[in-house]
């Protein structure tokens, strides 16, 4: 790593416009790409001190921050266009977790990095709407929750009540949601509403290790612990009347129901697995990266091929999972309300994946190009006609949900076209830690946490409230500062707010 | 599998199909018993006792060498596997013994395909008349297609101009002119696309109605720390 004074560092960084920062080549060796990153000014204040404190004499170790990983990224090999971070971004493990990058399949030498996808494959958010109204919800609301926490399991440890053998996980692993519509536990409108439609095609369940399908196997149907969490949320303001409409989410008040989950410790020792993988890949195919943890492996080579269809089977994976709470969430809300979750008009608005690589197309330079888009902590965001959304939003744009923290709000935001010009069809993903949770530790009581949110009249059932203070709307950025970034940035649009009523977490 | 042995047995004519229950032993001895005796006739009347002796211990031998004596491919699988073949081996007997009968048996199937009659308005165009040389001399003069005898070839000339070559950002002008007419081909392409994406969804239901099962079971559930 170079190491310069901040006042040198800061001359390769140029604001371009209020929301977006270039990185000049230099910042990091070897840079093939520019860098850029999305932030207001709250979020700048926040990037730029995260370099200072690193370049503070004796702060050699630790975290890198995530303006300098985001550098990093840019100069692996067979990058295209610019190494991006998006608003949220934080220090993440190789990529920063908001940082998205495409590498061009044609490229010989392009990588694909387990680090850029992230150890939670396919960690992402799926959006349940509901024909009810906050009134019809509030006097059972404790109920309700209680109901949600018994169905679906959560905490370090937990296990799914949906009965599977391991040839129910290898079918799973491989169809992804087309298992759960086989197997009932969804509906076919879901898959419509899901992106890939729930399904990664060149998932290989023989490219995934015994231990990790050992891991995973009991853990299907399980919420897991750390940030993920289901909500039971209010709509609490509408900005595009249309694109909400086409969503089917009408007036204020309007109850939906919000899973944020991914693939648990399968998708976890999948990416470990392939981490060792590609540390020898490296060797043999002289791959250089200015960071040990960029751990990656050519595309065409036979480690980048394995871990991306073992990869593809975690993104199924979580899919299932996903679905599964989804199947729990709908049996919870007809026990209370006595009604069938058809008429309660349950339906999945939408379901995004926040970590993942996928192969798409796009125009880089007037030209069209076949890419390798890695997404951490990034959703995608697709346009307005572009093929690969459902046709209910071919005329709004592909839903994007942005899960807020625990106790604050989540958005709903549409996929624009400067955004697939900009940032790959990419954008934010959610607010990203501001504390370590090291630090969240030791700065944050639960106690008080937990009477903050009940003050704020949010239901709260969680498996180990010593844990909550990590996840503190205290430990994160500020959501709407965010989203506000993106939105005026126009690389999304801002479509509807939620607010939590109720909370379920690990 | 109850379903299938129900209809192969009102096909052969059983008394009661409707209350056949694969599971008692009783009945499935009986209706092993009742086809040898009325449809399969595999043995001489007096060597049928040992199937006749369906509260008999020895029955099951019985059966087992009945249907070794008869070759079935089921023989080792389950007792289901096994009945449904008998079934199926006594129909395929009934249809041979009556060929002539159920040879002109029709399916009232469903018209799969309607009579499609071209709404297209373009496939009833009349390629030579002076209206339709004049409009295409017209765009191919805006998009400056070369002349050609055959105004069909020039039309096809203009498609693949139209296809391939970048289109140029309309003038202020006749934005308006450009763009409605794109709008309203959009529109009607996502409703193709909707009608396209329903069709889809009602097979994946249809093929739940066979599939689906979904179960819990809370004994399983644990919640973690």
């Amino acid at each position: 790593m170079v190491v310069r004074q901040y006042n040198e560092e800061i001359k390769y960084l140029e604001k371009i416009n209020p929301y977006c920062w270039r990185i000049k080549k230099g910042f990091q060796p070897n840079m093939n790409v520019e860098g850029v990153f999305y932030v207001n000014s709250t979020l700048e204040k926040l990037m730029l001190e995260e370099l200072r404190n690193c370049c503070r004499p004796g702060m050699s170790g630790g975290f890198l921050p995530g303006v300098k990983q985001i550098a990093n990224v840019a100069a692996l090999p067979g990058i295209v266009g610019r190494s991006v971070g998006l608003p949220d971004v934080h220090s993440g493990y190789g990529f920063a977790i908001g940082n998205m990058a495409a590498f061009d399949m044609d490229d010989p030498k392009s990588i694909v990095s387990p680090g850029g996808v992230g150890f939670d494959i396919n960690c992402g958010v799926r959006l349940l709407r509901t024909n009810l109204h906050e009134k019809d919800v509030l006097p059972i609301k404790e109920q309700l929750a209680q109901s949600l926490f018994d169905h679906i399991p959560v905490g370090v440890g937990s296990k799914g009540i949906i009965p599977m053998n391991a040839r129910d996980l290898e079918e799973a692993l491989e169809m992804g949601m087309d298992w759960s519509l086989r197997e009932g536990y969804v509906w076919a409108e879901d898959k419509e509403h899901c992106e890939e439609y729930g399904r990664m095609l060149n998932a290989d369940p023989s490219k995934v290790s015994l231990r990790a399908k050992k891991r995973g196997l009991p853990q299907l149907g399980t919420l897991g612990a750390g940030n993920h969490y289901a909500e039971i949320q209010v709509v609490d303001e509408i900005f595009d009347k249309y694109a909400a409409g086409k969503m089917g989410i009408e007036s204020i008040g309007q109850v939906c129901v919000m899973i944020h989950s991914g693939s648990r410790g399968f998708g976890h020792q999948v990416a470990t697995d392939a981490l060792v993988q590609m540390e020898k890949a490296m060797k043999r195919d002289n791959i250089e990266t200015n960071d040990r943890q960029l751990a990656c492996a050519r595309i065409k080579s036979v480690e980048g091929q394995d871990y991306l269809k073992a990869m593809s089977a975690a993104a199924n994976f979580a899919w299932v999972n996903r679905s599964s709470m989804t199947f729990l969430t709908r049996q919870a809300f007809a026990k209370q309300f006595k009604m069938a979750p058809d008429d309660l008009d349950m339906h999945v608005i939408y379901d995004v994946s926040h970590n993942i690589a996928k192969v798409e197309e796009h125009v880089v330079d007037g030209k069209l190009k076949t890419l390798l888009v890695h997404r951490k902590g990034s959703t995608r965001a697709f346009p307005p006609n572009h093929p690969l959304i459902p046709v209910d939003y071919q005329l709004t744009g592909q839903p994007v949900l942005i899960g807020g923290t625990m106790g604050t709000c989540s958005y709903v935001l549409t996929g624009t076209h400067q955004g697939m010009t900009e940032t790959f069809g990419s954008t934010c993903h959610g607010a990203g830690r501001a504390l370590s949770r090291a630090k969240s530790r030791r700065n944050i009581d639960y106690k008080e946490v937990l009477n903050k949110l009940e003050t704020m009249g949010i239901s709260i059932r969680v498996a180990s409230p010593k844990l909550v203070m990590e996840e503190a709307p205290e430990s994160y950025k500020n959501v709407t500062d965010v989203v506000d970034t993106c939105h005026a940035a126009g690389i999304s649009k801002k479509t509807v707010k939620l607010r939590p009523i109720a909370v379920i977490k690990g | 599998m109850s379903n299938l042995f129900k209809l192969k047995l009102s096909a052969l004519g059983h008394p009661n199909p409707e209350f056949f229950n694969c599971e008692d032993e009783k009945e499935y001895r009986s209706v092993v018993l009742w086809l040898e005796d009325q449809k399969i006739r595999h043995y001489k009347i007096e060597d049928r006792e040992g199937l006749r002796n369906i509260d008999s211990d020895f029955w099951k031998e019985a059966y087992n060498t009945y249907q070794k004596d008869l070759v079935s491919p089921a023989a080792e699988g389950t007792l289901n596997e096994q009945l449904n073949w008998l079934l199926s081996y006594a129909v395929r007997l009934e249809y041979a013994d009556n060929v002539d009968k159920y040879k002109n048996a029709k399916v009232e199937e469903k018209k799969k395909a309607p009579n499609v009659v071209s709404s297209n308005p373009l496939d009833n165009l009349d390629f030579s008349s002076q209206a339709f040389k004049a409009g295409v001399n017209r765009v191919c003069t805006v998009a400056s297609i070369g002349p050609h005898p055959d105004p069909k070839i020039r039309l096809a000339a203009l498609a693949k101009v139209l296809k391939t070559s970048p289109h140029p950002e309309p003038l202020q002008t006749e934005v308006n002119l450009v763009n409605q007419p794109s709008d309203v081909l959009k529109l009607l392409f996502v409703q193709d696309l909707r009608n396209l994406q329903t069709k889809i969804n009602e097979a994946l239901v249809a093929v739940q109605t066979v599939t689906a099962d979904p179960r819990t079971d809370t004994k399983l559930g644990r919640v973690g720390r």
